[in-house]
């Protein structure tokens, strides 16, 4: 006889089960069983993963959660597992769904700790589930040690589990209770004894309950034990030593038939009783576990795509003939008055998608999503649409995209084509500061019985692993701390492979051959590696359904407080639900704020023209994108601004959408773009794939001219030209393939898919040679061009998704050439970029656009263009904000920025009622200046900003006693601020050097003057280069450059060495230096850790306008005494400096090579803009 | 209750049950049906290492409380053995107090 496990935790059971899903069904099926139970705790978070798992190995699926179960008070009396029965049309799931969402409904979004209940269920509630319409139950409840009865009884106390199992029976509708027997052969008296077990047995076969026997399985093999220790105590925040319900043994593996069998025979043994009784646990076990087979499309909607009713989107016919209609709409307004070939091009084309469509049964999801995006458009929040869905014509005539999808040779089959049957992704970029805001409206929209958030599950990385491990092993926080600091990018799996390789952990693993705790704490946290630890609310997927949505996933509150499904997107294929991708993006708001600055500051359409130099145009009147009232439509801005094109080729595109980061500011600069095509182009080829296939530099030669354009077939010609023959985007792939072997694009999509797979990609080929050879292509044409689509793999770009990107970083590059001011201003407030926001400001002073200080009366609770004059006339500056003012509080904000402006300091406590830590802030940044200048003088030297800090620090004067304070509306005598006028100028005026310290500590950014002008001295003693003066060297100069680190990126380890990027700023530009094996051996713990950095290193020009460091050696430069200066000593060679094998490993000092670039990419992290983690696109990657 | 560590040999039946053990260089015999049960380790402060993989026997060891004598004239004594499965050693680890165990 087999035996079937009914109670199992995988990983999904954050904080406490051990191993995957695939793990334990691919170990029950080596066993013999075909079936096996996921009953993750609190919630299905590993059930869809457990289905495809089972149907992978041919076993049946069993869904089942194990739940904490509450007294009327919301106190926990222990855990019971329930079991969802199958074969019924999926109720049982359904309750099992309903159920769940119950257990936790009211508790906190998230974060441990909080005051909100914990997750669980009253018996009653329980009870309410368990039953069905038609009278049986849907569910089966296991009463097992760890629940109030099972406690009781390892307490002995009889009486007590009798009465409770007299009430579960009595509650629980008939044939749903079962007595759950587990025993993890602990110590008698122990939990999980077999003593223990015993007792349970007795009592059911005394109260007639049926047995049932379970291993609670919290790991797949005996090794897992540990692993769940360290869970156990990462979930108690407790360190292992100090925790009192440790497991009690390690026993809780998933033990095969034979063992489980041995396991009852020697718990009946105990109990008395003989082989039928044996017989009976064991069958009665597989009678449960019978019931409980789960059918995965019967029962739960498995691979069935659901979207919302057509009523809902107020659509009452036939959703196909809607779209047509729209879609007809659609052309009149997106094509008006086309003709002749381009109409009939226009007509095939919509017939051939919509007949795609038609034969999905799509038609409603389209005009679902049209539905949203005319929502989104509808509050006037920025939206942009990103992806594939760019592909579709349809997806453009309905407003849904905003690419012409001819115009660009974008391929609809890339998006969706008859051969998949799974719903399509549609991608909408949206205003970050609005994304909760979209939300909430389409739950509004659709009904919350349709909608739901989609979740995310956050597994251990190795600084949370490393945490953890520490915590588990008591050691002191602060050693924690300054290890996981060292940590930097690798899996906790390799912590011990990283150990040997990595310079910067050189230290520590000193450390570990001195300290064997440290040992231990590297096992544990390789052991941590990956396991989920939590999840939380997804950035983006919003679920869409029809109203059997929360019948089909259990949901619980998100931190937005909106409910979130526990599914996450891997599950949202099988499941059949329709997502939707709305991403908040920092970068629109930011350009959303541009746009309404510029409105404000100038008054109208002239001034907006004169402002930003663009072409009157011949009647004079401006262009046709800025509205009378000023007011700019981004989306109307031709593609073809020259010094849109001139600010990119400058590669001064600090803040532009996805060409600021070193890699690409070096590519932008190679590639030079003319157009917006390139921008398409370049935001494709920078990526890990091309790269390192060496797709750059024949594309860069021919471009530029150098190579003459080779094709390997001149039917290639049409498919390759836009990109001189070499391929780029997926559509040429698919097109190639379709050209060569006649097989429709729909197909080609699908060969594309398989190309790097190492199992399927051989029958590919052979097709792919077959087919073209029959059509006549000579051999060694055949050759070459497999073999590019071979090394082409999977990893290209989808042209629509470049497309999409390419739009806002126009966008982004028109507002910085014709707006900085507001541009810049859009990105202090909104912070959008992979750079600190003190970049930027430097970047402002560079552009010498002026920044200006805090001011009470005049800074806002953001950042505002003003206009100044200057000696050369009035110019824009931009105001700090209070809001980034260290400690300050919304409300002080607030009741600030209500009362301006204010007359005295008085003034401003009276009206302001600011607390005495900010107005001391305040003063030391400067706000009160001004206002001192205008009142505070009298007669001779006004006091200094010093005297007005050392003023406000002494200790306040009584308060006014009641009957003296003004009355409501009493107007002051108006003295001006006699506080400042009587302030006894005693203290200079901070230095520079002071002010930019304070600015730093309190604002975070350096406003007055750059932190590096206070180096200047010593940076002059170093003979240190300035920035902008690179790009006059010669290529291969040595020189000593200096900075503060803005950004610090490794690409991960692929076998080859490492190579760190850092980019260091010194208020005249950025430095992008490479550190190389030899230079990081050199510069060990300096690497990750150090703040303001000298580099030394040799120049090697990427560009015509651009310039790198490849570094050879790096100081701190806070600590003076280390600094290769006259007079100090020369630091030694680091102790463990590996002299490479060879010093020609050493990469020569010439150009970075493309694969180099290419390893720079893959740390910068592009790859995320490809369908997989679309949200991190644009997104910080590091900051140091 | 005498609480020591000390090498054991241990002769089991084929089901692994313990028959016979050789202690301080006499040989016992059991005399009653052994009871065993697993027990947790403070491992995180015995063990040097705890590398993924590492196996069984990390987290809890097999304990075995016998009753044994050395011949039919002599005091039954409770004994507590562990058990290392993987490297099939054994340890006294316990004698419980003979006087106790006999009047229980």
């Amino acid at each position: 006889m087999s035996f079937t496990h009914l109670h199992v935790s995988t990983a999904f059971s954050a904080h406490y089960g051990v191993s995957w899903p695939d793990e334990l069904a691919g170990a029950a099926a080596s066993f013999g069983a075909d079936a096996l139970a996921c009953t993750d705790r609190d919630g299905l978070y590993g059930t869809v993963k457990h289905i495809k798992a089972c149907l992978a190995v041919g076993i049946d699926p069993i869904v089942g959660v194990d739940l904490a179960v509450q007294d009327d008070s919301g106190r926990d009396t222990g855990r019971v597992v329930v079991l969802a029965h199958g074969g019924n049309q999926g109720n049982g799931y359904h309750a099992l769904c309903r159920l769940i969402s119950a257990a936790h409904d009211g508790t906190a979004g998230s974060g441990r700790g909080s005051r909100h209940r914990t997750p669980g269920v009253t018996l009653e509630q329980l009870a309410r589930h368990v039953g069905t319409p038609d009278g049986g139950p849907a569910l089966t409840v296991l009463l097992g040690p760890m629940s109030e009865l099972g406690q009781a009884l390892r307490r002995r106390s009889y009486a007590e589990a009798r009465r409770l199992a007299g009430h579960w029976c009595t509650v629980l509708p008939v044939g749903s209770l079962a007595m759950e027997i587990v025993s993890h052969l602990s110590a008698p008296g122990e939990n999980l004894s077999t003593a223990h077990a015993v007792r349970m047995l007795n009592l059911a076969g005394e109260l007639k309950i049926p047995a049932v026997l379970t291993n609670a399985v919290r790991y797949c093999e005996e090794d897992g034990a540990a692993t769940a220790d360290v869970l156990d105590s990462a979930r108690a925040l407790t360190a292992l030593s100090k925790l009192p319900d440790l497991q009690p043994s390690a026993q809780g593996w998933l033990k095969a038939p034979a063992q489980m069998q041995a396991l009852a025979r020697e718990i009946v043994q105990a109990a008395g009783g003989g082989s039928r009784d044996v017989h009976r646990l064991l069958s009665m076990t597989e009678a449960v576990a019978d019931r409980c087979r789960m059918d995965p499309y019967q029962d739960m909607g498995f691979k069935h795509p659901v979207v919302p009713e057509a009523t809902v989107i107020g659509i009452d016919g036939e959703p196909l003939t809607e779209l047509l209609q729209r879609c007809e709409t659609g052309i009149a307004e997106r094509f008006g008055g086309i003709s002749g070939r381009a109409e009939q091009e226009l007509r095939d084309r919509l017939a051939h998608e919509l007949g795609i469509i038609s034969r999905l049964g799509f038609a409603s999801y389209f005009l679902t999503v049209a539905e949203v995006s005319r929502m989104i458009t509808g509050m006037g929040v920025r939206a942009s649409a990103r992806g594939s869905g760019a592909s579709s014509l349809v997806n453009y005539l309905l407003y849904i995209s905003h690419v012409n999808p001819l115009a660009h040779g974008l391929i609809f089959e890339r998006f969706l084509s008859q051969d998949r049957s799974t719903l399509p992704d549609i991608d909408i970029d949206v205003e970050s500061a609005e994304r909760h805001n979209v939300y909430q409206k389409i739950f509004d929209r659709f009904g919350s019985e349709r909608v739901t958030l989609m979740s995310m599950q956050n597994g251990y990385r190795a600084r949370g692993a490393v945490r953890d491990a520490g915590l588990a092993l008591g050691l002191p926080e602060d050693e924690i701390s300054g290890i996981a600091k060292q940590l930097w990018r690798f899996s906790a799996r390799k912590f011990r492979e990283a150990m040997a390789e990595k310079p910067e952990l050189r230290a520590f693993s000193a450390q570990v051959e001195q300290n064997q705790q440290l040992d231990l704490l590297v096992d544990l946290t390789e052991r941590l590696d990956r396991l989920p630890r939590h999840i939380s609310m997804h950035p983006c997927g919003v679920i869409l359904g029809d109203t059997s949505l929360l019948d089909r996933t259990p949901t619980q509150p998100s931190g937005l407080g909106l409910p979130m499904s526990q599914f996450d997107k891997h599950d949202m294929d099988p499941m059949g639900m329709l997502k939707l991708d709305v991403l908040g993006v920092r970068m629109q708001s930011s350009m959303a704020y541009a746009l309404a600055e510029i409105a404000r500051i100038h008054p109208n359409k002239e001034a907006v023209t004169a402002a930003g130099k663009h072409p009157v145009g011949e009647d004079g009147e401006g262009p046709s994108y800025i509205a009378a009232n000023g007011t700019i439509n981004l989306e109307q801005v031709p593609l073809d601004d020259e010094p849109t094109y001139e600010l990119i080729r400058s590669t001064h595109t600090l803040g532009c959408f996805q060409i600021e980061s070193p890699g690409q500011r070096e590519l932008v600069g190679k590639m030079a773009p003319r157009d917006f095509n390139d921008l398409i182009i370049d935001i494709s080829l920078f990526r890990p794939g091309p790269m390192q296939s060496d797709m750059v530099r024949p594309f860069l030669e021919q471009r530029h001219g150098w190579a003459p354009e080779r094709f390997p077939h001149p039917d290639l010609i049409p498919v390759l030209k836009e990109t001189h023959g070499v391929t780029v985007f997926h559509e040429q792939v698919l097109r190639t393939f379709d050209v060569f072997t006649g097989c429709g694009l729909a197909k080609a999509d699908e060969f594309r898919r398989l190309l790097g797979n190492e199992e399927a990609e051989p029958a590919v080929e052979d097709y792919f040679r077959k087919a073209s050879l029959d059509r006549g292509y000579p051999p060694e044409v055949v050759d070459t061009v497999w073999t590019t689509l071979k090394s082409f793999g999977s990893f290209g770009f989808c042209k629509a998704h470049g497309a999409a990107f390419a739009v806002p970083t126009y966008q982004t590059a028109w507002l910085k050439a014709h707006h900085p001011e507001a541009f810049l201003a859009g990105l202090w407030q909104h912070d959008p970029g992979m750079y600190p926001r003190r970049l930027l400001v430097a970047e402002a002073r560079r552009l010498g656009i002026p920044i200006l200080p805090l001011d009470i009366n005049r800074s806002a609770g953001r950042y505002l263009v003003e206009r100044v004059s200057s000696e050369t006339g009035e110019k824009l500056g931009i105001r700090l904000s209070l809001a980034d003012i260290f400690g300050l509080s919304a409300a002080e904000l607030q009741r600030i920025v209500a009362g301006q402006p204010y007359e005295s300091l008085a003034d401003l406590r009276a009206r302001g009622k600011v607390s005495k830590p900010t107005l001391k802030r305040l003063a030391q940044l400067g706000a009160f200046d001004e206002l001192n200048r205008a009142t505070g003088q009298r007669g001779g030297r006004a006091a200094s900003r010093t005297d007005l800090v050392y003023h406000l620090d002494q200790p306040t004067a009584r308060p006014v006693p009641k009957r003296y304070q003004p009355i409501e509306g009493q107007l002051s005598l108006p003295l001006g601020d006699l506080e400042l006028r009587n302030l006894v100028p005693v203290f200079p005026e901070p230095t520079a050097v002071d002010m930019v310290r304070t600015e730093l500590d309190l604002l975070s950014i350096d406003a007055s003057s750059h932190l590096m002008e206070s180096y200047a001295p010593l940076l002059a003693k170093l003979g240190v280069t300035p920035a902008k003066d690179l790009l006059g060297l010669r290529n291969g100069s040595e020189v000593m450059v200096a900075g503060i680190r803005v950004a610090t990126q490794t690409p991960p380890m692929r076998g080859g060495r490492r190579v760190v990027f850092i980019s260091v700023d010194d208020g005249t530009g950025c430095v992008d230096a490479t550190f190389f094996q030899e230079a990081q051996e050199r510069s060990g713990s300096l690497l990750f850790g150090t703040e303001l950095l000298l580099i030394r290193g040799l120049t090697r020009r990427t560009g015509p306008k651009g310039i790198g460091l490849q570094a050879l050696e790096a100081w701190d430069l806070s600590d003076a005494a280390s600094l290769p200066l006259p007079g100090n000593a020369v630091r030694p060679e680091p102790p463990h400096v590996r002299t490479p094998a060879a010093s020609s490993a050493a990469p020569p000092a010439g150009p970075l090579s493309t694969g180099e670039l290419a390893r720079r990419m893959a740390e910068e992290g592009l790859d995320n803009r490809g369908p997989a983690e679309p949200w991190l696109a644009g997104s910080r990657s590091s900051r140091a | 209750m005498g609480v020591f560590s000390e090498a054991v040999e241990v002769i089991c039946s084929p089901a692994g049950q313990p028959l016979r053990l050789r202690w301080q260089g006499r040989s016992y015999r059991i005399v009653a049906e052994p009871v065993r049960w697993y027990e947790r380790r403070k491992w995180w402060a015995e063990e040097l290492r705890a590398e993924r993989g590492r196996g069984a026997g990390l987290v809890d060891h097999e304990i075995w409380r016998v009753q044994a004598r050395l011949n039919g004239r002599s005091q039954i004594r409770t004994l507590d053995l562990s058990h290392q499965v993987d490297a099939d050693r054994w340890r006294l680890i316990r004698v419980h107090d003979a006087v106790r165990e006999l009047s229980a």
